[in-house]
């Protein structure tokens, strides 16, 4: 979830009503919205993803300013009309693009640093790091329409951000930071989009902006230029950008975009009507509320409603993309009403509570093997292939492999449980002996039969290590747990490369083949270096269920 | 062999045997009531058992009545010899063996009399208690402060007893255990839980993709059907939907994130209502592996389905766990996100040292998530999960998580 840092009295300046910490907090802690830190200068919250309205201090002050009952209902954005046009041509690389005008903007340190704040975790979080949609500001004063946003050859020039000399699109792709972080975004495409005015390109989105339009603590009048691949996506990062500046009481104007076939006029400030009946609202919350209710607590988390009868109108506004269902709207209503005002109750719900059966035989199985003085361990089911197989002196064979490891310790689950006991005793050479271990725990097995192509299964893994460890005495720990389980078995000599030839069994119990037990082999111990004799025993206990 | 006389030997020897006593009292009587006889003699039962195969008394009403009175009886005196060293026959030593007037001496027990005999001792020989040697001997007193050495003994993980506990007091509640695969399809760890293609805890830092096998199998064709439009156009569900929805993602085998995908697994079949379950799980994370992180850790999740459930009852189990399972009173409730549940809430609990502390996530179930899983409108679906490890490391004073499924023996065994 995004971490945002406003600084507090900015943030105060906007809300426009001196606040205490402790005020601040109280507030932030009945939203979804978390205090990270408060201090003197800043106050940094964790705001969950899907409240893009918040990512910019203009709007989480307008968050609290409804909260507080500074502000009611939807704000009213005014949109003057520009005459500005913009051809839209066909961009394969990326197809949509929004644009306006914000007049009359006083940009100080302030503004400039949230706006930077607000432009990266747009880029990050909604972008996808530019891919979906990536923003441009500018100078709109440097700028000399007509604009046309088009594809163009990579050979094009432009005098990228920062640098004062011409170089080629392609050239920038090499040698400008954001051209070698974002270049990959437009690299196989033949054409690259740009945006060009009467003196050219200007803008090379999503890479770069021109120098020759930045914007600067002197700058009046900013063009906003969004791209991207969805046409909703780019349109509503387009008025949630102009939104910010209209917040600052800049004036707003509409620019006129031209497609091939059709044309539209951005921003759009629109709201939408969402229509919800009053008996869904109090059955999914458990309270009654009066008409007057529902309104003011819809007005406190910024929404209007108007109730008519049994049905509720609330009008979303634009910025609230996070609002896709009615229960997104009860949910909103819940806030306002507050989650301590609920009076939590616990229904009379007879149902028969019951173990897993597999979960209910692995506690058996823990009972017998701690009583017969063996120490269980839990081991994570992720592992690699050298300890999975090279150290226990098998072949390698297929296993459940990750795609993105994150150590070279894990980068694929366990077929068995052996080696992870191992484990615990190669590291464990400096304490005392006996060292008899277990674990009951979990294994994946390939099955491409299955939906999942696996098999999850539960096994138990038992080890005697010290000077007299023997074949004789794991036998008799198995025979033990298969008595206390009511398995009916028998033993078979068997061949594994990880027991000693000649001291080896394979349990049969059940009339399946369910596990074995010997002596470790000399080569695995010294595999993992451990100095003293181990015998030890692997059971399906999935086998064993049925 | 040897033999010597019995405390009871010895007794008769100096004071004559019962049956003789018995007759000597007779002799005087004639006639006795055997009331007033057994006042007067020791061991009357065994007097009388011997007087009787002797042929010396009857009984009549009662009364004991003289028969005949032995010139002199042989037993006595056999036992006289006895006790003066004499040669004894080989059938007098056998019922004297079998009156238990003698016993057979132990050459060995003997010796270890001798040996122990007045002794202060530390150790408790098994011979001392078989052959009563206890009696003559003093043991050792010892300081009960001493420290005692090491000593080897089995035990169940600490995890698993921690867990065993909770299990137990969600199943007297009602809640089934359930337990779901390790390795996922994308489709039932996101899609299902109508997670868009795109969110961020989908990317490739929160999720375990798999090299090896990649794409799972599609089994039910019309659920793929029912979930894919929920997430393009909202499908019955009256919801917006996604616009999008990602068909190979979908396919993709993961390793599970959360135990939520045992949530909607089970709801896609669940055919018994009302219904609680539960599970206590594994899921995997690829985080960077440090002291608060591991790239495995266990979740507790379940849900509750019945008709009329609403956001009271889902803070009412909330609270009742809190009670239960955590064993306070003192909870709060915030608003939450999370992609699946609408209303959403997060649960903390009071802790003396470490202050509130998150330990819920729950909400019910958005109508994307339950419809296409084929639960019916009007049956509401609360979910809820607990931060178990972080209640474990808590409530067991770890502070590195990776101690919980590590190598270090001496702390698997030292926590209890």
């Amino acid at each position: 979830m995004p971490l945002l840092i406003f600084d507090k009295a900015h943030l105060i300046q906007l809300v426009g009503k001196k606040l205490s910490d402790e005020q601040i907090e109280e507030i932030i802690n009945k939203t979804k919205t978390n205090v990270e830190r408060i201090d003197e200068k800043e106050i940094e919250v964790e705001i969950t993803g899907e409240r893009i309205d918040l990512f910019s201090i203009e709007g989480f002050a307008r968050m609290l300013r409804q909260f507080l009952g500074l502000e009611r209902g939807l704000p009213r954005y005014k949109v003057r009309k520009s005459n500005l046009k913009i051809k839209v041509e066909k961009v394969e690389a990326r197809p949509f693009a929004a644009c306006a005008i914000v007049k009359n903007v006083k940009l100080d340190n302030k503004f400039i640093k949230s706006l930077i704040q607000v432009q990266e975790i747009l880029h990050s979080n909604l972008g996808k790091d530019r891919k979906k949609v990536a923003i441009g500001l500018h100078d709109f004063d440097k700028i000399f329409p007509p604009i046309t946003y088009t594809e163009i050859s990579p050979n094009a020039k432009l005098v990228p951000l920062g640098m004062e000399t011409e170089l080629m699109l392609v050239e920038i792709l090499e040698k400008h930071e954001k051209g070698i972080k974002y270049g990959k975004l437009v690299k196989s495409f033949k054409k690259w989009p740009v945006f060009l005015d009467k003196k050219g390109i200007f803008s090379f989105p999503p890479i770069i902006n021109s120098e020759r339009t930045k914007i600067t603590k002197k700058t009046k009048n900013i063009f906003i230029d969004v791209t991207g691949l969805n046409e909703d996506l780019v349109d509503y990062t387009l008025n949630l950008l102009v939104s910010i500046f209209a917040e600052r009481k800049a004036n707003v104007e509409s620019v006129e975009l031209i497609f091939e076939n059709r044309r539209k006029i951005l921003p759009n400030f629109k709201p939408e009507k969402f229509s919800l009946n009053k008996k869904e609202v109090f059955d999914l919350l458990g309270i009654k509320l009066k008409d007057r209710e529902i309104k003011e607590l819809f007005e406190k988390v910024g929404f209007e409603a108007k109730v008519l009868g049994n049905k509720i109108s609330v009008m979303v506004p634009f910025y609230r993309k996070d609002i896709l269902h009615r229960v997104d709207l009860i949910e909103e209503l819940a806030i306002a009403y507050g989650y301590e005002n609920f009076e939590p109750e616990v229904p009379e719900i007879a149902t028969i509570g019951s173990f897993e059966k597999i979960e209910k035989i692995s506690d058996k199985v823990r009972e017998v093997l701690a009583s017969l003085g063996l120490i269980e361990v839990m081991r994570p089911v992720l592992t690699n292939f050298s300890n999975q197989f090279d150290k226990m002196n098998l072949e390698r064979i297929k296993c459940v492999e990750l795609k993105n490891p994150v150590s070279e310790n894990y980068t694929c689950l366990r077929t068995w449980l052996l080696p992870s006991l191992l484990e615990v005793l190669s590291r464990n050479k400096h304490i005392e002996y006996p060292q008899n271990l277990f674990e009951v725990g979990d294994v994946v097995l390939i099955d491409e039969t299955k939906e999942t192509k696996t098999l999850t299964h539960r096994k138990v893994a038992g080890l005697v290590c010290h000077s007299k460890a023997s074949f004789a005495e794991i036998k008799a720990i198995v025979e033990v747990l298969l008595n206390a389980l009511k398995v009916v078995y028998k033993f078979k000599n068997f061949e594994h490369k990880s027991f000693i030839e000649g001291r080896c069994g394979l349990i049969i119990g059940n009339g399946k083949e369910v596990g074995i037990f010997g002596e470790i082999h000399p080569k695995v111990l010294e595999n993992w270096e451990i100095e003293m004799p181990v015998a030890a025993f692997e059971i399906n206990l999935e086998d064993l269920l049925c | 062999m040897k033999y010597r006389l019995t405390q009871e030997g010895l007794n008769y020897l100096n004071n004559g045997l019962p049956e003789l006593n018995l007759v000597k009292l007779l002799e005087k009587k004639k006639e006795v009531e055997i009331k007033e006889v057994k006042k007067e003699i020791e061991n009357f039962d065994i007097a009388l058992m011997w007087a009787k195969k002797n042929g010396w008394v009857k009984i009549e009403k009662n009364k004991l009545i003289l028969l005949k009175k032995p010139e002199s009886y042989e037993l006595q005196e056999i036992l006289k010899r006895f006790a003066e060293g004499g040669e004894i026959e080989e059938k007098y030593l056998e019922i004297l063996l079998k009156r238990k007037l003698i016993e057979k001496v132990d050459l060995k027990v003997e010796e270890l009399r001798k040996k122990f005999r007045g002794k202060t001792l530390t150790e408790i020989q098994p011979e001392i208690l078989k052959y009563g040697i206890w009696k003559e001997i003093k043991f050792q007193k010892y300081d009960v402060n001493v420290p005692s050495k090491k000593i080897t003994y089995g035990k169940i993980h600490f995890w698993n007893e921690f867990v065993r506990e909770i299990k137990e007091k969600l199943i007297a509640l009602g809640f089934e255990e359930v337990r779901g695969p390790l390795v996922e399809l994308n489709f039932w760890n996101c899609d299902t839980l109508f997670m868009p293609s795109d969110h961020p805890a989908r990317s490739i830092h929160d999720i375990f993709e798999l090299k090896f096998p990649c794409e799972g199998k599609i089994l039910d064709k019309k659920l793929w059907e029912r979930v894919k439009k929920t997430h393009l156009n909202g499908w019955k569900t009256e919801s917006k939907g996604w616009a999008e929805w990602n068909f190979e993602l979908a396919k993709k085998l993961i390793l599970r994130s959360h135990t939520t995908s045992v949530s909607s697994r089970v709801l896609s079949r669940l055919n018994r209502f009302p219904y609680k379950m539960f599970t206590i799980d594994r899921v995997f994370r690829p985080d960077v592996i440090d002291a608060k992180h591991f790239i495995e850790f266990h979740q507790l999740e379940g849900i509750v389905v019945d008709k009329n459930l609403n956001f009271k009852h889902l803070l009412g189990y909330l609270k009742l766990f809190a009670k239960m399972i955590l064993e306070t009173e003192k909870v709060k409730f915030k608003p939450a996100y999370f992609p699946f549940t609408e209303p959403s809430v997060e649960g903390l609990i009071h802790h003396p040292k470490f202050g509130w502390i998150e330990v819920f996530g729950a909400g019910i179930f958005r109508p994307e998530v339950t419809l296409p899983l084929g639960i019916k409108k009007e049956y509401k679906v609360l979910a809820w999960g607990i931060g178990i490890t972080r209640l474990a490391m808590v409530k067991y004073k770890i502070n590195d998580i990776r101690e919980i499924f590590g190598c270090n023996l001496e702390f698997v065994k030292r926590v209890w």
